[in-house]
């Protein structure tokens, strides 16, 4: 009788294992699967990436460009989404993390090769520098601000937030006036 | 809090400590020796020991970069010996490999072509004939980047940078344009001329005046304006205006303000440009503000180390942006204009003017020695993308030297080589394509993506570590198989629990029954028992 018992608990709980899930991991594992997890605890920056400017000068932009498949209708190639800040991070780090887990195509010129000392975003979406006329090209705000320097130099806080914008007019369009000298 | 307020503070401090001139009060320092400052400091920024070239493997990894190739022409214009062979081999390499895509140098910036060319010219080489394409032919830059390149994408297509760094580099060596060019001189004179502001300037989108883009237009101007090539325009008023409008923007601290940032940068290109046109710029009155020159402008700049800084503006909000500290752009950019500078003072041709100077002869011929021999013996058995510099310099100076009883079995032993590392190449690339494709987003990864992680891994393993540093975001291949792990444990720990309860319920059944069975048999034995008590 005792045995029928001790059986009885020992399915009960397996089954209890099994529907709570047998998916056990070590704290190490845990944490580097979960890293990019969003828990109240953590610190987060949020990113978006547009190109509306280029929908208003649609007449300059390379014919090959000029599809759905490129420039979306509207404009919003990455809706805002919130990431989260690992130690550290920079705007590049974001933005790199971003087009890696959203499979957006991005290609970049790095520091070392840059005399600016930092990475140069060249394309996002097959949009590139000068894709749509001789001022256009990819651009950052953080917080409705546009940094005098590269995006691998800008380090994050929490909650900010960081806009990418494709301008046509060396960011005039975007509100960026020092671009022009116009400060 | 109050401690990033203190460090705040004490940067800005530091920062606008720097600004005061450390070498007002010294005589003006020679433009050979500032230039020395700042080979000395590039030198330890790539790691080349104070007596090495600067051209370094290290270096020669930047060939054909804009971060790689000014310095390179700051060199040779102030007459330095260095590693231009090296140079010249693996950015013909790098031009050759570019060639193969389908914009070759870029599919936008002719600019790409303009500042190849004017290195190729100042390493000793020649841009109408740099390697060959793909059919073979051998690669005219002169043709492709500038009277030729509106064949395929018009000159302007990045703006005015095109057209005035265009002209810049068709007039490198005077180079003639066919009849059948697409752009002649003249035209580019004419888009440059054309672009000219009111008050004499030039900028990137119209509007206000910049002065780095002025000064590039006059040094683009420059042949024309004292009528050397004859073109009919009035090239040598527009040139006026320039100047009128450049020393307007100068300010009482000699230097000069563009895109909002008080920089130096923009006074090395004033100086090229007051060289370009013969003027003297330490002494020419409309550029001294304050009795501050050109010099003491950029001298504001000038760091400790001999490097030179952007800028000092400093933004408390962003300390990583680091201003006041050596900058590789700041440096070659006054590298180039001491060169400008040094080449006026000696009554040498000007900074882009690589026509040959008087009474000068041709460099040294290549000589493939017994240490590159040696060099070649130690190459490693298992070679990385580390040799790349290496080998290409090799075979290309193994390629120009005299004939020599091993030559082609050195011959071979290196184009082996460079297939290696180019096939180790193509894997590092491929690689890195592999993991973008398959690996995002992370919350779809599954158990059937266990082979094709397994599969990177394995790719992974077999390269060599320098190699294995080329892989993007390899900690995200990692959490991948992390992930992919825990789910495979997971089903194996269920298996083996399902499998353990199973069992527990059928030997559960199976004694139920056989106690059931048992108990029949002894209420049967009872009965019996008890009948045949009854019937006795």
């Amino acid at each position: 009788m005792k045995k029928d018992i001790l059986a009885v608990f020992g399915i009960v709980l397996i089954l209890a294992v099994l529907i709570n899930g047998t998916h056990i991991q070590s704290v190490d594992e845990y944490y580097l699967t979960h890293i990019d997890d969003i828990t109240p605890e953590s610190e987060t920056v949020t990113l978006s990436i547009r190109c509306d400017a280029v929908l208003q000068h649609y007449d300059e932009l390379d014919p090959a460009l000029r599809s759905e498949e490129f420039v979306p209708p509207d404009g919003v190639i990455l809706p805002p989404t919130k990431y989260v800040l690992r130690e550290g991070d920079t705007v590049f780090q974001i933005l790199d993390r971003a087009v890696r887990s959203n499979r957006i195509q991005m290609e970049f010129q790095g520091a070392e090769e840059n005399p600016f000392g930092s990475v140069y975003i060249q394309g996002i979406h097959y949009l590139y520098e000068f894709s749509c006329g001789p001022l256009s090209g990819w651009m950052y705000r953080v917080d409705g601000e546009f940094p005098h320097y590269g995006c691998s130099r800008y380090k994050l806080h929490d909650g900010q937030n960081i806009e990418w914008i494709y301008t046509c007019d060396l960011g005039q369009d975007a509100g960026a006036l020092w671009m022009g000298g116009e400060e | 809090m109050m401690k990033h307020i203190a460090a705040g503070l004490i940067c800005l401090v530091l920062f606008f400590g720097l600004i005061s001139p450390v070498s007002a009060a010294e005589d003006a320092p020679d433009p050979l020796s500032i230039a020395q400052g700042i080979i000395d400091w590039k030198k330890s920024d790539v790691g080349s020991s104070p007596d090495g070239d600067l051209l370094c493997d290290a270096f020669l990894e930047l060939a054909g970069s804009t971060a790689g190739d000014w310095y390179p022409v700051g060199l040779s214009r102030l007459g330095k010996t260095d590693n231009y062979a090296g140079y010249l081999a693996v950015l013909r390499d790098r031009v050759e490999e570019r060639y193969r895509q389908p914009g070759k140098l870029s599919a936008a910036k002719a600019t790409e072509w303009h500042r190849i060319i004017l290195a190729v010219l100042a390493a000793g080489g020649d841009p109408t004939a740099f390697g060959r394409d793909e059919n073979g032919q051998p690669i005219n830059l002169v043709a492709d980047g500038a009277y030729d390149r509106g064949k395929t994408t018009p000159l302007g297509r990045q703006g005015i940078n095109g057209w005035i760094w265009g002209l810049i580099a068709l007039d490198g060596k005077r180079y003639e344009t066919p009849a059948d060019a697409h752009d002649t001189r003249e035209d580019m004179i004419g888009e440059i001329l054309s672009r000219q502001l009111p008050d004499g300037g030039w900028s990137l989108g119209g509007g206000v005046s910049d002065p780095d883009l002025t000064a590039m237009a006059v040094q683009a101007l420059a042949p024309y304006e004292n009528g050397e090539i004859a073109v009919g325009q009035d090239v040598h008023g527009a040139v006026d205006r320039a100047l009128v409008c450049l020393s307007d923007l100068q300010l009482p601290t000699g230097d000069f303000k563009s895109w909002g940032t008080q920089n130096a940068e923009s006074t090395d290109q004033v100086i090229i440009a007051l060289c370009s046109l013969g003027i003297d710029p330490l002494t020419d009155p409309r550029f001294i503000k304050n009795g501050s020159t050109l010099l003491d402008g950029v001298l504001r700049y000038r760091q400790p180390d001999g490097g030179f800084a952007h800028s000092f503006e400093y933004d408390p909000e962003n300390p990583t942006a680091r201003p006041g500290e050596s900058n590789s752009m700041a440096g070659e950019q006054t590298l180039l204009a001491m060169a400008a500078l040094w080449r006026q003072q000696n009554g040498m041709r000007t900074l882009y003017d690589f026509r040959p100077e008087e009474g000068t002869g041709s460099g040294e011929a290549a000589y493939f020695s017994d240490e590159d021999k040696q060099t070649v013996d130690a190459l490693p058995q298992n070679l990385t993308t580390e040799q790349y510099v290496t080998v290409t310099t090799l075979l290309d100076r193994l390629e120009q030297s005299p004939d020599f009883a091993e030559k082609e079995a050195y011959r071979q032993k290196l184009t082996a080589a460079k297939e290696t590392i180019e096939a180790i190449q193509e894997e590092i690339d491929s690689l890195n394509a592999r993991i973008r494709e398959k690996l995002y987003p992370f919350e779809r990864i599954s158990l059937r993506d266990r082979k094709t992680v397994n599969a990177i891994l394995a790719r992974y393993d077999a390269l060599a570590e320098y190699d294995r540093a080329k892989i993007e975001h390899w900690e995200d291949v990692i959490k991948a198989k992390t992930q992919i792990d825990g789910l495979l444990r997971g089903l194996v720990i269920g298996v083996v629990l399902g499998t353990v309860a199973v069992l527990l319920a059928v030997s559960l059944i199976c004694r139920i029954r056989q106690k059931k069975r048992r108990r029949a048999r002894e209420m049967e034995e009872l009965a019996a028992r008890f009948s045949e008590e009854n019937g006795a």
